[in-house]
């Protein structure tokens, strides 16, 4: 009650205009151009727009072409995934859910890829079948899943003492990163296959995955790194006085702090990778992206741009905003002053 | 005696609905020198800080040199309250990026819009008064906390201010550091300076104040003569406070 | 004499390093012999044989392909260095305005961030590209006279012609690069300590003139870095060119290798180019941080 009284005292418009008069025409400009804005998208909403173009082609934003009979494969991955993102999202974790979600969520990308290239008592799926948000999915998860690793190690060689790691680290990570992406997934696609043997032949889909690969890992690299560079001196001396050699000082002290320092950068890469997979669209692969090209170069659907543009937005948006959040309950999770109060808790 | 501050019925709470300032009363006359007092946490702070408009308050009107100020935190008016009244505060906040010389002219030059020479010519005089004139083209960070703090004095003299407020101005400071610093505050109490300050310094309350304002949740709990409130201090809450503090 | 253990543990990993360049180079050549392409640059003085929408210097199909190149690498330059201006006004603009007292200036910048930083920048260029400029009347408009006219051929301000290309790639990198341009100066504004604020504040300065004079100057440290590498992914992301079909560096390689088949020697180019546009953007950002470390 007091709080709106307040907020009409503030309203209050004679008081307003005396007081801060740029403060009142910017607020009154700002209201118009707004206004303009909802009535052209309203009327546009109402009057122009026709969502056939979106409603008839569900499936196909979903899985691309990949076969009917076979669909409920992919669309089961996509369901579970969505299912545990709100689950892990919103419901209070106790017991085994706590100590389960990391094991279901790190068992997502190998039950995905069985489900999709097929395995034991599932039909084999060639991966130039994929397509839609599940290729998109498929296409960021398991790049970040190569990415991750290979970063972490990459970010731990560039600060070795031994000066051949240290440099071919570094080379290797700056190189990448002043290489635009497309770059480095056009020339995946011709020059992968230059230099392996010739009778050794992988997919589009893999060699996608690869260039993602190797192009995040020298970003994720710079986010560890930079993870790596917060902690403080004395953590490293109060661990060598304890009398932990090297590699563990770097796995059981210097990773996991650095590791959840650089959360927040860790998810804009993650992030960033998943919005880069719709440049594959550019190269040929149908994921979400492409499938909505090719889309509109069907005569039926033909102009339907805004429609199907909005569309995908939309979805791109909510899967990063998941993301986001996702992350944002991650470093909740690792955050050491929430583990003191639970472990307080149990022995209360 | 004119009074320069007439705080009345002052409320302010904080997100999360903890009462900072609670029915708050308050006058503080020209030429006076008033000594807050209190626990951490008791919002003697916060209560230095509505006088020149870096808190707003929630009820209650603060008349602050003749000018008004409500619940309504009317931005112009807080302007002309700061134009006239002069801050320190406990970590200095001193401008690192300016010279000292820069740091003490630029509000003059800016806001008053005075003659530049005229301005810098003020500000060694307020150097020299402050025993450091020979820091005046170094930068905040080449000198010590002391030095700095004299600075911040300076800093809110040479806008020539009606009143100035001291927010714990000796608490970041190394102990042999303390003294230089009141030291100058005494001088300024002695030219007849309007003061308000919020301290833990027993002694300077002692030798300088004419009021001591004892705070507790904030609420104001006691307001007596430094001879009175040290001796025999009024309230349960004040010895108690005054027993740990000696 | 012992040798040091350090030492041979280099030895060992130079040694594996080597053996995994080798294998791929041997690779490649067997790969190279065997399409029978070999690598050569003699190829860059062939006449490229292809027409370019967009020239800032004369050009024509049969010019040599280096010559075609070096058009689009200053077609690069010209989109970036524009959408770089822009970008950096944007930016500081929604930037200082999520530090606005004003409610409603406040709640659309943080809604133009949360949205632009959260849909593909790929995505976003089509749309300006397609809906925006391709879906413009054939026949100008002119909504201020002769100063501006409108088509989806061309954009005419005061005279000079823009094609529709440009347009939208410079829109289009301008409003997602001003989005993380904006996070940097709040970060960076951020930065700078509380007591900074008060004390300008109870000085009398008001906010401009804090912001200008106190607030902006401090946080320039913090915001040159996270500023230069939004510039080198600008860079990076102008590439996307090619979806909108501006003959940019990354397009007109692309058609290069396409019709001589050099893919080696057209990675190697783009790389070099990328090279020297990464170290103008980084040189001259460091000459700005000489500057700003001077002032301060």
């Amino acid at each position: 009650m007091k709080f709106i009284k307040k907020n009409l005292n503030l309203f209050s418009l004679k008081r307003w205009i005396r007081n801060k008069p740029v403060d009142f025409i910017v607020t009154m400009f700002l209201m118009l151009l707004i206004l303009w804005v909802a009535t052209l998208i309203v009327s546009w909403f109402i009057l122009e727009a026709n969502w056939n173009v979106v409603s008839d082609n569900l499936d196909l934003y979903a899985i691309g072409s990949y076969p009917a009979d076979q669909k409920w494969r992919p669309m089961i991955w996509m369901l579970s995934l969505s299912t545990l993102t709100i689950i892990t999202l919103t419901w209070r974790r106790k017991g085994i859910l706590q100590k389960s979600l990391p094991w279901i969520w790190i068992l997502m990308l190998p039950s995905g890829l069985v489900l999709m290239a097929g395995g034991p008592g599932l039909i084999p799926v060639a991966s130039h079948k994929w397509g839609g948000l599940a290729l998109t999915l498929i296409l960021a998860l398991s790049s970040a899943f190569i990415a991750m690793p290979l970063g972490i190690l990459l970010a731990l060689g560039r600060r070795s003492k031994l000066a051949i790691i240290k440099y071919s680290c570094g080379i290797y990570i700056d190189s990448m990163r002043s290489v635009p992406l497309i770059a480095i997934l056009f020339f995946g696609q011709l020059l992968i296959p230059l230099f392996l043997p010739v009778e050794f032949d992988i997919n589009r889909v893999v060699r996608a995955i690869l260039a993602f690969a190797v192009f995040a890992a020298a970003y994720v690299a710079e986010d560890v790194r930079g993870g790596l560079q917060a902690i403080p001196k004395t953590q490293v001396e109060a661990a060598e006085a304890l009398g932990l050699n090297p590699k563990q000082i770097a796995i059981l002290i210097m990773l996991p702090q650095a590791l959840r320092t650089a959360i927040p950068a860790l998810t804009n890469q993650a992030i960033g990778l998943l919005q880069n997979t719709s440049l594959m669209a550019i190269l040929g692969l149908v994921e979400l992206l492409g499938i909505s090209r090719s889309l509109l170069a069907n005569p039926n659907f033909m102009g339907r741009y805004l429609e199907v543009y909005v569309w995908i937005a939309a979805v791109y948006w909510l899967i990063c905003t998941s993301m986001a959040l996702l992350a944002r309950r991650l470093e909740q999770e690792l955050d050491p002053n929430i583990l003191t109060i639970k472990s307080n808790e149990i022995s209360n | 005696m004119k009074s320069v501050i007439k705080a009345k019925g002052v409320v302010k709470t904080f997100q999360g609905g903890k009462k900072a300032l609670d029915e708050v009363s308050l006058e503080v006359g020209k030429g006076e020198v008033t000594v807050i007092m209190g626990p951490s946490g008791s919002g003697k702070s916060t209560l230095i800080r509505t006088f020149n408009g870096l808190e707003s308050i929630d009820e209650g009107i603060i008349e602050v040199l003749g000018v008004e100020l409500d619940s309504y935190h009317d931005e112009r008016k807080v302007m002309r309250i700061r134009r006239r009244v002069g801050m320190v505060f406990q970590q200095f906040n001193l401008f690192p990026h300016l010279s000292i010389i820069d740091n003490i002219t630029i509000a003059p030059i800016k806001v008053q819009k005075r003659n530049k020479e005229e301005v810098a010519s003020k500000a060694f005089q307020l150097l020299a008064q402050m025993g450091i004139a020979e820091h005046a083209m170094k930068f905040p960070s080449q000198l010590s906390g002391g030095e700095q703090q004299r600075v911040a004095i300076a800093r809110a003299l040479a806008m020539e201010p009606e009143l100035i407020l001291f927010d714990e101005p000796t608490s970041a400071l190394d102990p042999e550091r303390v003294k230089e610093v009141l030291d100058a505050m005494k001088q300024l109490a002695n030219n007849g300076m309007t003061m308000v300050v919020v301290t833990h310094e027993i002694g300077f309350a002692r030798e300088v104040a004419d009021k001591v304002v004892f705070m507790d949740e904030g609420k104001i709990v006691e307001i007596s003569a430094p001879e009175d409130f040290f001796s025999h201090a009024q309230n349960e809450r004040s010895r108690r406070f005054l027993n740990q503090m000696m | 004499m012992r040798i040091p253990k350090s030492f041979l543990y280099q030895l060992i990993i130079a040694f594996i390093i080597s053996c995994i360049l080798g294998v791929l180079f041997n690779n490649l050549i067997v790969n190279l012999i065997r399409t029978g392409i070999g690598i050569n640059f003699k190829w860059l003085m062939r006449p490229a044989g292809f027409a370019l929408a967009e020239t800032s210097l004369p050009y024509k199909p049969s010019d040599t392909y280096a010559w075609a190149l070096f058009i689009g690498w200053i077609n690069s330059l010209k989109v970036i260095l524009f959408s770089l201006i822009l970008a950096t006004l944007l930016g500081i603009i929604a930037g200082t305005a999520r530090s606005s007292s004003n409610l409603l200036v406040k709640s659309i910048s943080s809604l133009y961030v949360a949205l632009i930083r959260q849909i593909p920048l790929l995505l976003q260029l089509f749309f300006w590209y397609f809906v925006a400029f391709l879906s413009l009347p054939n026949t100008p408009l002119e909504p201020i006279g002769k100063l501006l006219s409108l088509s989806n051929q061309s954009l005419r301000i005061a005279g000079v012609n823009i094609s529709v290309e440009f347009c939208a790639l410079l829109i289009g990198l301008t409003i997602f690069t001003g989005a993380s341009i904006a996070e940097v100066v709040r970060g960076g504004l951020n930065s700078v300590n509380r007591g900074q604020w008060e004390s300008f504040r109870s000085l009398g300065l008001n906010e401009r003139l804090g912001l200008i004079h106190i607030i902006i100057p401090q946080s320039l440290p913090a915001i040159i870095p996270g500023l230069t590498s939004q510039y080198l992914n600008l860079a990076k992301n102008s590439t996307l060119a090619i979806a909108v079909g501006y003959a940019d560096i990354y397009a007109v390689s692309d058609t290069t290798i396409t019709q001589t088949g050099r893919a080696i020697e057209g990675f190697i180019i783009l790389l070099a180019s990328f090279l020297v546009l990464n170290l103008l953007i980084t040189g001259s950002m460091n000459i700005l941080n000489k500057l700003v470390m001077r002032i301060k």
